[in-house]
């Protein structure tokens, strides 16, 4: 279950152990000491918190991705370090890291951040000190035009073009009535305006919208207002009663016919498809960026992306088959990894006071090809949106397994530029 | 600056966002039956208080000496070697990687030694007292400065030890980055330095009550089933039932009763303000929470409300259990409040049992590679770090099995104990008398499983 935890603890080990750990622990680490000009990046890390076990995965594809730049001679010929600080998850804290990050220890921009109230509350201060601050969110708010020109999301799309671009396919394959069910808060909210939307614009037909109270753990009294006539259910639950809510919907419809389930794996990011009480899952689709088991026909980049970041075919750890990543996001790091250093490239970045030159070289691009810099698959980038727009996966539960059964293509997710950060001043 | 970030992260639930509430271990909790278990818990409880007091037999809670051994290393000797360790430790906090999780600093402050030395002390006993920083400098500088006698500070009992503690179980709670390397590395170094300059003035003696983890541990080990005793150059390695050296310790003083309370409120506290029940009375949505710079006003006050009703609810318990015998609350308080010992040490063993399961093993990483520059000395092998169990049905189900069996047997133990305790303080408490304290201990033992597994943040 939990490997190296067998302590046999005696009065003996302890002190043998703190014995080892004096010498172990005389000199901290350093990562920095083999070149005098590194290019140090920030990164603004979930350790802790309620993202902590997104940061996990986040840390750990990180480090895979600047081994791999490092040993492909770094950026420009120079290597490059990550300082990783801890901002928990709170966006007090995450301005305050950024800071630290920027004026402290000297790091030319700052990247890695999901949680969207980090972002938020992080963006402000990355504007006041002219650093580029590269996010791996998944918020709408960088596209909204909330944030400021230094705020840029290379890396991954935005919800908004994510339940966007799954319109097509499910009006078209699953069924035209659709249900809805969403925690009431604003994430779910987001996916009933998101989705209604666009399910109208091709000819569906969201006929209910069931909201879930944030603190409700229990669901069977709600599943009476599904409309009989739905053909499909779109469910977005998320915390920790995502299970409960599975396995009473299960309950409520039995071995009979039930609607096509569709959902978002947001709702089951590093949990095992196969979990118990998940049964009732099979035969349904999911949105997946990056589909966490390996498809037959995956390309050698995913393989070697796989391989880096040390996720199995199943999409768990290969140091324990248990541990599901969070492969839908992940990805993010690495991809916006790739990006920083094209665009440090294109603007021939020296040091900090090229800072603007990255901003305007990142903004400058139009989009990336799908290989080793991008396994997820090629995109597009809005240069006056900061955003990225790319492929979405439509996965179903077969066998145990989540197979690609539909890709929406970068056009289904595009929508009208909603800012032009461009026009903003630095 | 901090000022805007909270106004804009409090702006959040007006803007679109992704939200990523993790489905993690109560998720899986959440589909077992443990309300089974709590009720079973409760009257288990109930039935042994019943049973004891109506029977008026209890196990002995007897000594037995398994063995003796002359010390094998000077007194004093392991307390320089823990203050050098302490000083390593702090030097990696101020120049050591940002990242807490390899850090070796916050794994051992956090998990080594508040998780894990306190798992250990609960069943091996007060392996603290040869492991404190404090003891052999403090010793050596007053014998250098020909110092004897003290300053007074012993008048003030455990309460510097209370506040400090309260200090602690704030900072772990409640402030923003307890985890900060070199912010920890500062307060450690400071506390250490402050309780050094103080007992150099006062006597290493002092530390027993006015240093809190000097405290803390000492009331964890009087539960233990194993226990060394020292006398002179020799130790005697004693067994016997949990709650064996709690029977014939002396009453608690006021301000040990206290210490005592907070030891109880605190740990149950940092189980409680991360539940839906709290974050939603405190007006936020566990599904979006704001993080701590939010909720740090609220949960201080929490925090202190804790102490306060914990304290209260014993009080009360006590007064009415023996309102109608010849005794005073203050004379029968100290000899019963030691029947809370197993409580308080249980329900942090079974409370931080995740975090040791999970923390734990950044800090066995963290040990092979101490340099944080990628190395592997313990030859654990590539992403050795796995929380797959986390998620898994079955190690979900000993996890829980496991807590249960803490904190059912940490209140078994203290009803018995509370039980023994009366009789030889001459009380003969009927099982209907005596019926606000079992009362008590039963709703504990309820609240500390139903804290582990209702739905939670993180």
């Amino acid at each position: 279950m939990t490997k190296g935890l067998t302590l046999t603890p005696t009065r003996r080990t302890v002190l043998a152990g703190m014995g080892a750990a004096t010498a172990a622990s005389f000199f901290p680490g350093y990562t920095n000491a083999q070149s005098s000009e590194p290019i140090r990046l920030g990164f603004q890390l979930h350790r802790t918190g309620i993202g902590a076990a997104y940061g996990r995965w986040y840390e750990r594809t990180a480090t895979a991705a600047l081994a791999r730049m490092n040993a492909a001679g770094g950026i420009g010929g120079r290597p490059v370090e990550i300082l990783f600080e801890d901002d928990g998850t709170d966006p007090a804290r995450g301005a305050e890291v950024f800071g630290k990050l920027a004026t402290q220890s000297n790091c030319d921009l700052v990247f890695g951040a999901l949680f969207s109230h980090v972002v938020i509350g992080t963006a402000p201060r990355a504007a006041e000190l002219k650093v580029p601050y590269l996010v791996c969110s998944e918020g709408h708010h960088v596209a909204s035009g909330m944030l400021n020109r230094w705020t840029l999301q290379p890396g991954i799309t935005d919800v908004k073009s994510q339940v966007q671009a799954m319109a097509p396919f499910v009006t078209s394959n699953l069924g035209k009535k659709v249900t809805m069910i969403f925690p009431d808060f604003a994430f779910g909210h987001d996916h009933r305006d998101y989705f209604t939307a666009a399910c109208t614009a091709q000819g569906g037909e969201v006929i209910a919208q069931i909201a879930i109270p944030p603190t409700e753990t229990s669901f069977t009294r709600y599943f009476p207002q599904i409309p009989a006539e739905t053909e499909v259910i779109y469910h977005v639950m998320v915390g920790p009663a995502v299970l409960t809510f599975v396995k009473e919907l299960g309950e409520f419809y039995g071995s009979g016919a039930r609607p096509q389930l569709f959902g978002f794996i947001d709702s089951l990011e590093a949990v095992d498809i196969n979990s118990a009480g998940l049964e009732f899952l099979d035969g349904s689709h999911f949105w997946e960026a990056h589909p966490r088991y390996k498809q037959a026909d995956a390309s050698e980049a995913e393989t070697a992306y796989r391989a880096a970041v040390g996720v199995d075919d199943n999409g768990a750890s290969v140091g324990d088959a248990a541990d599901v990543a969070t492969y839908s996001h992940m990805f993010s790091v690495w991809e916006t990894l790739s990006v920083i250093k094209a665009g440090m490239e294109a603007a021939g970045y020296t040091g900090a006071a090229d800072r603007q030159k990255l901003v305007e070289a990142i903004e400058a691009m139009t989009g990336f090809e799908e290989g080793e810099d991008h396994p997820q698959g090629a995109k597009t980038f809005n240069g006056k949106t900061h955003q990225a727009f790319g492929i979405q996966n439509i996965t179903k539960v077969e066998g145990g397994r989540l197979v690609v059964a539909h890709t929406a293509s970068v056009e289904d997710g595009m929508y009208p530029d909603e800012v032009d950060y461009t026009s903003q001043n630095f | 600056m901090r000022g805007r970030a909270t106004a804009a992260a409090a702006a959040l639930a007006l803007v679109p966002g992704a939200a990523l509430a993790h489905a993690s271990q109560r998720a899986v909790l959440l589909t077992l039956p443990t309300k089974g278990f709590v009720w079973a818990a409760a009257i288990v409880v109930a039935l042994t208080a019943l049973l004891s007091g109506v029977t008026r037999r209890g196990p002995a809670f007897e000594a037995r000496s398994l063995f003796s051994r002359p010390r094998l290393c000077p007194d004093g000797l392991t307390s320089w070697l823990s203050a050098a360790v302490l000083l390593l430790l702090v030097y990696a906090g101020l120049y050591g990687t940002h990242d807490p999780y390899r850090n070796p600093l916050p794994l051992w402050i956090w998990t080594v030694l508040w998780v894990g030395l306190t798992a250990l002390q609960a069943f091996f006993g007060n392996l603290w007292r040869d492991l404190d920083p404090w003891r052999g400098p403090v010793r050596a500088c007053r014998a250098l400065l020909g110092r004897t006698g003290g300053m007074g500070l012993a008048r003030l009992g455990q309460w510097p030890a209370a506040l400090g503690f309260l200090a602690f179980a704030w900072f772990e709670i409640v402030s923003l980055s307890p985890d900060d390397p070199a912010e920890l590395a500062l307060i450690v170094a400071f506390y250490w330095l402050a309780i050094f300059l103080l007992a150099v003035a006062e006597g290493e003696g002092w530390l027993r009550q006015g240093e809190f983890l000097t405290v803390f541990f000492a009331n964890v080990a009087r539960i233990a089933p194993f226990w060394a005793d020292y006398e002179g150059r020799r130790v005697t390695v004693k067994a016997g039932l949990p709650g064996a050296q709690v029977a014939g310790l002396p009453p608690l003083s006021g301000s040990a009763i206290a210490f005592l309370m907070l030891m109880i409120a605190s740990v149950s506290f940092d189980g409680l303000h991360e539940t839906y029940l709290w974050v939603a009375a405190i007006g936020l949505n566990p599904l979006d929470y704001p993080g701590r710079s939010a909720v740090m006003v609220v949960n201080t006050a929490g925090l202190l409300a804790a102490w306060a009703i914990m304290a209260g609810l014993i009080c009360g318990a006590v007064a009415l259990a023996v309102r109608a015998e010849r005794v005073t609350l203050a004379q029968i308080l100290g000899p019963l409040a030691l029947s809370f010992l197993p409580i308080a040490a249980g329900y942090h063993v079974a409370h931080y049992l995740t975090a040791l399961l999970t923390q734990g093993q950044y800090a066995i990483a963290a040990l092979s590679d101490p340099l944080a520059r990628g190395d592997d000395l313990l030859g654990l092998g590539p992403h050795w770090v796995g929380f797959g169990f986390l998620t898994d049905h079955d190690a979900v189900w000993r996890i829980w099995i496991l807590q249960f069996a803490i904190i059912l047997g940490a209140h078994v133990v203290a009803v018995l104990l509370s039980h023994r305790i009366a009789a030889n303080a001459g009380l003969r408490l009927t099982p209907w008398r005596e019926m606000p304290l079992t009362l008590l201990m039963v709703l504990y033992t309820c609240f500390g499983l139903w804290l582990l597994a209702t739905p939670a943040i993180g």
